[in-house]
């Protein structure tokens, strides 16, 4: 437990070292800039001219939006958008992903063989393709019904729906993998109890499944949470696509691509942790009880 | 769809979505293995620096990555092509899977096999060539598929940054034709490189497999 510990204090300390010297390997810190604030006496010796100041002032001036609230606003409302089209997508995706395991595990073949053909065509699709071809379906779609909600949402819903869908199918994988880890004896137990196969779904089945592939679901909700910047090259107002406005306006591409990385690496850390907490947790509380 | 889309879409974009995805699943499996084999290392500080790298990428979207190549490298003076900054950009993000694939196998090799080694003499290098590694490349085949498919599909998202692969084609007809099943179309021809991809990777794990019953 100990060692465990320490390795992951060390992947955290050993990204931080990473995002520390990124601005120095792609140069928007430059080092001989920052010699010139050294004693001009000095400038010969280390071989310095007008040019790295010039430097370290480009360096000050792309760096200076982000001392500035309304660039921290602005991206703020990105990420919100990343992550209420995750979160709406997460939420949505389980019980349909559910559903999709139940059906890829029915002993009804007119039931399991659709779900197995949809979910492994979807599966097969790349995530951008996936969100370009319901953007231009949703979009024509949205046009034709001339429902002026549709019509202003067209990018928001449509990105929903394409990410709705491919984590349905990759939920679904997870969830059916969790179902037929669980001993078999769970089923007849509560089918001898006298509930019904929907009962013993709900009351026995469902809840441990769940307690079982938390973390992997949350796995899945990082993957999410990255694949939710594709929305931006359909033009979805989220984090990333903040950023290249940003970065078009303030002409600092790098700068403003690091600030983006790190708030991106932060939160998804964050959940990448919380994942790691409840995994520990229902492993202990299953361990417990069981003692 | 008229034979110039298809001649866009195969001749053009699928040879190019092949020659992204190969060479990135060549530098990425290089590069990968050795970080992989650095988070084990016995040097803490190479620990740390390798396990930083794959922390950091694994919570970057790709997109993030391949833009930060496309506009970092030309600044810190390496002007590439886009198809190479496409290549280099896969290759970092998908080397952070690989490496987690990596080290899951080094460590899953019993603690006996090293002493062994050790005891016999073998330098640490030794050990990693002749003993450690032959037998995690065994064990790691069906993971590295899984990552090599998804860095197959992946690779839809250098379009994003004006490579000339099979999504990028795609936009081009759709916007020129007014024709957005191409998409559909295009989604599936993704399938012409992960089921063989998925086949080789079979096969391989297959004949693998025999070696090691035939060494018993």
């Amino acid at each position: 437990m100990k060692a465990r510990l320490s390795e992951e204090r060390q992947s955290l300390l050993g990204a931080l070292v990473v995002i520390a010297l990124l601005p120095f390997i792609f140069g928007m810190i430059p080092l001989r800039g920052l010699a010139t604030l050294l004693p001009g006496a000095w400038w010969p010796a280390l071989g310095l001219n007008g040019d790295d100041v010039i430097a370290l002032q480009t360096a000050v001036v792309n760096f200076r939006p982000f001392t500035e609230w309304p660039t921290w606003r602005f991206l703020w409302y990105g990420l919100a958008m990343t992550a209420g089209v995750s979160l709406i997508s997460i939420v949505l995706s389980l019980p349909l992903a559910t559903l999709c395991a139940l059906g890829r595990l029915s002993p009804r073949a007119w039931l399991r063989l659709p779900t197995v053909a949809g979910i492994e065509s979807i599966r097969a699709f790349p995530v951008l393709i996936l969100i370009f071809y319901v953007f231009t379906q949703f979009s024509r779609l949205a046009e034709g019904l001339n429902q002026p909600f549709l019509r202003s949402n067209n990018i928001t819903l449509s990105v929903i729906v394409a990410l709705t869908l491919y984590t349905t199918v990759v939920n679904a994988e997870t969830i059916r993998a969790g179902i037929l880890s669980l001993d078999k004896g769970q089923t007849e137990a509560a089918r001898s109890l006298g509930l019904t196969y929907a009962q013993a779904l709900w009351l026995v089945i469902l809840p441990q499944t769940f307690r079982r592939v938390l973390p992997p679901l949350i796995a899945q909700f990082v993957t999410l949470v990255k694949d939710t910047s594709l929305g931006a090259i359909v033009g979805l107002l989220e984090l990333y696509h903040r950023g290249q406005i940003l970065y078009q306006f303030n002409r600092n591409p790098m700068e403003t691509l690091f600030v983006i990385a790190v708030i991106y690496f932060g939160v998804n850390y964050a959940l990448g942790q919380a994942a790691q907490g409840i995994e520990r947790r229902v492993t202990g509380s299953r361990r417990a009880s069981r003692a | 769809m008229n034979p110039e889309s298809w001649d866009l879409l195969l001749r053009v974009g699928l040879l190019t979505t092949v020659r992204l995805s190969f060479l990135s699943i060549l530098i990425s499996l290089a590069f990968g293995t050795l970080v992989g084999i650095l988070r084990v290392a016995p040097v803490t500080w190479l620990r740390v620096l390798a396990a930083g790298y794959v922390e950091f990428f694994r919570n970057l979207p790709l997109l993030i990555v391949l833009a930060f190549i496309f506009y970092g490298l030309p600044k810190s003076g390496v002007t590439f092509p886009t198809f190479e900054s496409g290549v280099i950009g896969m290759s970092v993000y998908t080397a952070a899977f690989v490496a987690e694939v990596v080290r899951a196998g080094l460590q899953s090799i019993s603690h006996g096999q090293i002493e062994a080694g050790r005891a016999l003499g073998l330098s640490y290098l030794q050990l990693l060539r002749l003993v450690l590694l032959p037998q995690v490349f065994r064990i790691i085949v069906p993971p590295l598929g899984t990552v090599f498919i998804a860095l197959v599909k992946n690779t839809s998202v250098a379009s994003a940054i004006v490579v000339e692969e099979m999504m990028y084609q795609a936009e081009v007809i759709a916007g020129r034709y007014f024709f957005p099943n191409v998409f559909l179309i295009t989604g599936l021809l993704y399938l012409v490189i992960t089921i063989p991809l998925a086949g080789a990777v079979n096969l391989a794990e297959q004949r693998l497999r025999v070696g090691r019953r035939r060494g018993r």
